[in-house]
């Protein structure tokens, strides 16, 4: 088999945040193979994508397609020699249609006039000659995320691309978009494309990868075929040393009702409901889990439960007491602790250092500070108590905490969080975007509090981490919760037909028509 | 070696943009048909050199002429015969440190003001009326006709408590002018940069109208308020305790200075080492993370409001009770808030910074004005001022053509594995 892309001793540094993103790094990627790239955050593997993609200009090494260097310094280059991306957040015109969004920019036309018919039949032929069906007509903002990520694999095969690059594509879809996804991918290797892709689920490096290659700390620390290697040796391979993938955890012991939610009518951005009727209720020593496409509510949920986002309709009560309109210091003060989404902007302020991080939600109590002025030895304290708890690698107290990786930041939300033994955690995504051995940490870590008595409330869009870790699941769909299932009663399957928007009803009633249909 | 290697890049890049300013302006600097050379000497002299200042040397030592007709060389900064250029620039930088100050405050809670200038001529104004008006109400109370034969322990009580009033009615004034923009963002969501514009032009407008008809107080040609009564007044050191001393000679420097001084330090205090300085700072910082947090965001964006217009009404105070002793037609529009802000943007909003460009600012624009003594046109001042605060607000460009131009990369080792990923 002859290269379709070979990259080699590609070296860049970026001397804003002084991080070498690559170094020395070699790939070189066979004709019609699909191509797993893994590795943990900031291992290089998206800086690595970037510059065949002409984002990210090397420093240093060349990139030889089919064999002849080329120079790649934009993405029209990159087009131009048949390179095409799919980028984690889809670049789509929601208005458009999806002909429009396809052809945009080489639409066809009459005179300087967009000839729509010939733009949709176009469209319609590119689709069926990939075995990947679309309705031309149908508008963007009105399509699942799957068909969204179809439409703009479309866009790139429309460029002729012959090496598709895929960053993360399965993180937005449901578990049966994701068999479809794989599906499209051993297609589209048959046709003779490569493809390339950027994952941190392993399990679909095995399902569809021929070879993986696994970046460490930005180098390439080996490529492999994908079959000759386990699950676990490539996240040891990845991390750098052994790490577990179980969680171990007994059964839960439910006590006494912490948090009770009441039919909540929540508005999202705009004003437009976002959660509707939502009812939950959460018991001491248990982790509720809600599962979720992200975007159904679950982030309006969180912020209304602690306070960030106000309550239209409905009742919160908290260790018995109302606190539907409670502040944010109120409900802290009472024991409940988060763990927001995003730790880059709401879980941490990266703009200033360890101290006035891990202070945030105590400063104004004794011993941080008295009569308003800080009191600087007891802070320091506190960071270093932190710090030393959770291991948390590389930060010093006092410091920045800006360079830290995600893996790091997140142990410092937790260790503040967790401080003072609250009664409840909601955790949003706690893991997203974490490496293997820290998303085994925070597991670890939640399941320890919960062993502890307190309750937990788990939001996930990853079906394995709500499967792995609760006692219950709850599924929101379009900003209900459709479905409460106990642990025992869920499988991935329902809870993805859940996710995608069927209801318990539905499901029982499909089971017991497929009973009838089977002779017994 | 660390701190040397900080110490230099921190002092590097100031003095790259202030040559590249200069060697950018050269251009506009030969079109007037003038020596740029000569005209930066010039400039630096007229802003920071002593008297007799001809060249860049001098800036530094410079050689005098003793009595005897004997030479001396001597330190320049403390040379001051006929007065000297420093306590000018001491002058000049009390209400801009107060104005900066201001709008330091105001940024470090994510609002966004310019209206010192507005806050700055209502503070003014206020005190130009107190200044007069209280003390006549005293004497008045006190039965005093003539305010020349007031019993002297009258007189020593009213310099000391006047002032003070005058000032607080200013912070007060300046305050609340601020709060009201500020509450206009936290509850109606109002961008505070336009609507502390609209301030500033309501204020100035406001001020010309009250100087021109109410508080007129003669057919002057230019129409200006009653001086102030002499217990308002905070006499500078060259009419006071210093009047012998050659130094001051020429410079209404007075006690402002230190008041501006003190609010360096109690801002820093505020900021840095108390809970409501942190609240705001992380109001700022990242609003989602302090409300995240707890944090009582709008209330310590309001408060962040209300201390902001506190200092620019203080500098407008000062500037009336220290310098001016009335308000003039015209005074509203000298830009000594917006220069402020000026300041504070340059000095990247850190308190010590503001008080290294605050002087660097205003001995420019002294050694600008005075550009004309030299036969060399004023506006020229003007243009090389910019250019040099343009060059400077390009700091992070500069930053990063030093670096690549010398390559630095001192925490390579950081990243790069220390063998083991090479292993594998």
């Amino acid at each position: 088999m002859t290269s379709a892309v070979e990259i080699q001793h590609i070296r860049k540094f970026f001397s804003s945040s002084q991080v070498l993103a690559c170094d020395d790094v070699s790939l070189d990627v066979k004709k019609g193979e699909v191509h797993a790239i893994v590795g943990e955050n900031g291992a290089g593997k998206t800086t690595l994508m970037s510059i065949l993609y002409g984002l990210v200009t090397p420093d240093e090494g060349q990139i030889l397609i089919d064999g002849k260097p080329v120079r790649i310094s934009h993405p029209n280059d990159a087009i131009f020699h048949g390179i095409g991306m799919v980028h984690q957040h889809f670049k789509l015109v929601p208005s458009f249609t999806i002909a429009e969004n396809i052809m945009l920019g080489i639409e066809p036309n009459r005179a300087g006039f967009i000839d729509s018919a010939t733009e949709a039949e176009k469209v319609k032929q590119l689709a069926e000659s990939f075995g990947l069906p679309v309705d031309p007509h149908l508008r963007i903002r009105d399509i699942s995320v799957g068909l969204q990520q179809r439409v703009e694999i479309l866009k790139i095969l429309q460029r002729n691309a012959q090496v598709l690059i895929l960053d993360e594509p399965t993180a937005v879809l449901t578990p049966q978009e994701v068999r479809e996804f794989l599906t499209v991918v051993r297609s589209l290797a048959q046709t003779g494309r490569t493809i390339l892709f950027i994952t941190h689920k392993l399990a679909e490096v095995k399902a569809i990868a021929d070879r993986v290659t696994i970046m460490r700390r930005g180098r390439n620390v080996g490529t492999h075929d994908a079959k000759d290697l386990t699950i676990r040796e490539m996240a040891n391979l990845m991390v750098g040393r052994v790490v577990s993938l179980q969680v171990d955890k007994s059964p839960a012991k439910p006590g006494e009702v912490i948090l009770q939610a009441e039919r909540l009518l929540v508005a999202g951005a705009g004003g437009i409901p976002a959660v509707f009727d939502a009812s939950l209720e959460l018991r001491a020593g248990e982790i509720l889990g809600i599962a979720g496409v992200s975007g159904n509510g679950q982030t309006e949920l969180v912020e209304a439960l602690v306070g960030m986002r106000p309550v239209d309709e409905g009742q919160i009560t908290f260790l018995g007491e109302d606190i539907t309109s409670a502040t944010v210091r109120e409900r802290r003060l009472s024991g409940l602790a988060h763990v927001p989404e995003d730790r880059m902007t709401t879980g941490l302020n990266l703009t200033t250092n360890l101290d006035e991080n891990v202070v945030v939600t105590n400063y104004q109590n004794e011993p941080y500070s008295r009569r308003g002025i800080f009191q600087f030895a007891a802070i320091r304290r506190l960071a270093q108590e932190i710090v030393d708890r959770f291991a948390v690698k590389s930060a010093r107290v006092g410091e920045d905490i800006k360079t830290l990786s995600g893996g790091n930041l997140q142990k410092i939300v937790l260790g503040r969080e967790l401080k003072g033994d609250p009664k409840l955690i909601i955790a949003n995504q706690p893991t997203r975007g974490l490496d293997v051995g820290s998303i085994e940490f925070v597991h670890k870590t939640l399941v320890e509090e919960r062993d502890k008595g307190s309750a937990v409330l788990l939001v996930s869009v990853e079906l394995d981490e709500i499967l792995a870790l609760s006692d219950r699941i709850a599924v929101m769909f379009a900003g209900r919760i459709v479905a409460v299932l106990d642990r025992s009663e869920a499988t991935e399957e329902k809870l993805g037909l859940l996710m995608a928007g069927s209801t318990l009803e539905s499901l029982e009633h499909d089971e017991a028509a497929a009973e009838k249909a089977t002779p017994v | 070696m660390k701190f040397l290697r900080r110490t230099f890049d921190n002092l590097s890049i100031p003095v790259i943009a202030v040559l590249l300013g200069l060697v950018a302006s050269s251009l506009f600097v030969a079109l007037a048909n003038v020596s740029p050379i000569d005209t930066y000497q010039r400039l630096f002299c007229e802003g920071f050199g002593p008297r007799g200042c001809e060249t860049f040397g001098d800036l530094v030592f410079i050689e005098v002429e003793n009595e005897d007709g004997s030479l001396q060389t001597v330190f320049s900064p403390l040379y001051g015969s006929g007065g000297s250029r420093i306590a000018l620039i001491l002058e000049q930088i009390t209400p801009l440190i107060l104005t900066a100050l201001s709008a330091a405050v105001a940024f470090q809670a994510g609002m966004f003001s310019i209206g010192m200038d507005g806050q700055f001529v209502m503070g003014a104004i206020t005190v130009a009326f107190l200044g007069y008006a209280l003390p006549d109400q005293i004497y008045m109370l006190a039965g005093v006709s003539d305010p020349e034969a007031a019993p002297e322990a009258l007189k020593t009580a009213m310099h000391l408590i006047v002032p003070l009033i005058c000032l607080s009615a200013a912070m007060a004034v300046g305050a609340i002018y601020s709060w009201i923009p500020g509450y206009f963002k936290v509850k109606l969501n109002v961008n505070v940069l336009i609507s502390t514009i609209i301030f500033n032009a309501i204020a100035v407008q406001l001020v010309g109208y009250l100087v021109n008809y109410p508080l007129r107080s003669d057919l002057n040609n230019i129409a200006r308020t009653r001086r102030i009564d002499d217990t308002a007044w905070l006499i500078p050191f060259n009419r006071g305790i210093f009047a012998d001393v050659e130094w001051f000679s020429g410079a209404r420097v007075g006690i402002g200075i230190f008041i501006a001084l003190a609010a360096v330090a109690l801002v820093w205090f505020y900021l840095r080492r108390t809970t409501a300085g942190y609240e705001q700072r992380m109001t700022r910082g990242s609003s989602l993370f302090a409300r995240f947090g707890g944090i009582p965001t709008d209330r310590a964006a309001l408060r962040a409001m209300l201390i902001s217009g506190a200092l620019s009404g203080l500098a407008g105070a000062l500037a009336v009770l220290g310098v001016e002793r009335r308000i003039v037609d015209g005074f509203a529009t000298s830009g000594v808030g917006f220069e402020g802000v000026l300041v504070a943007i340059l000095a990247k909003e850190s308190i010590i910074g503001i008080l290294l460009v605050a002087p660097f600012i205003a001995g420019l624009n002294l050694g600008a004005t005075n550009l004309q003594f030299g036969d060399i046109p004023r506006q020229l001042g003007g243009i090389i001022i910019s250019f040099i605060i343009l060059f400077s607000a390009m700091e992070d460009f500069i930053r990063a053509r030093l670096t690549a131009l010398f390559k630095w990369r001192p925490t390579r080792q950081r990243s790069a594995p220390d063998g083991e990923g090479a292993a594998a």
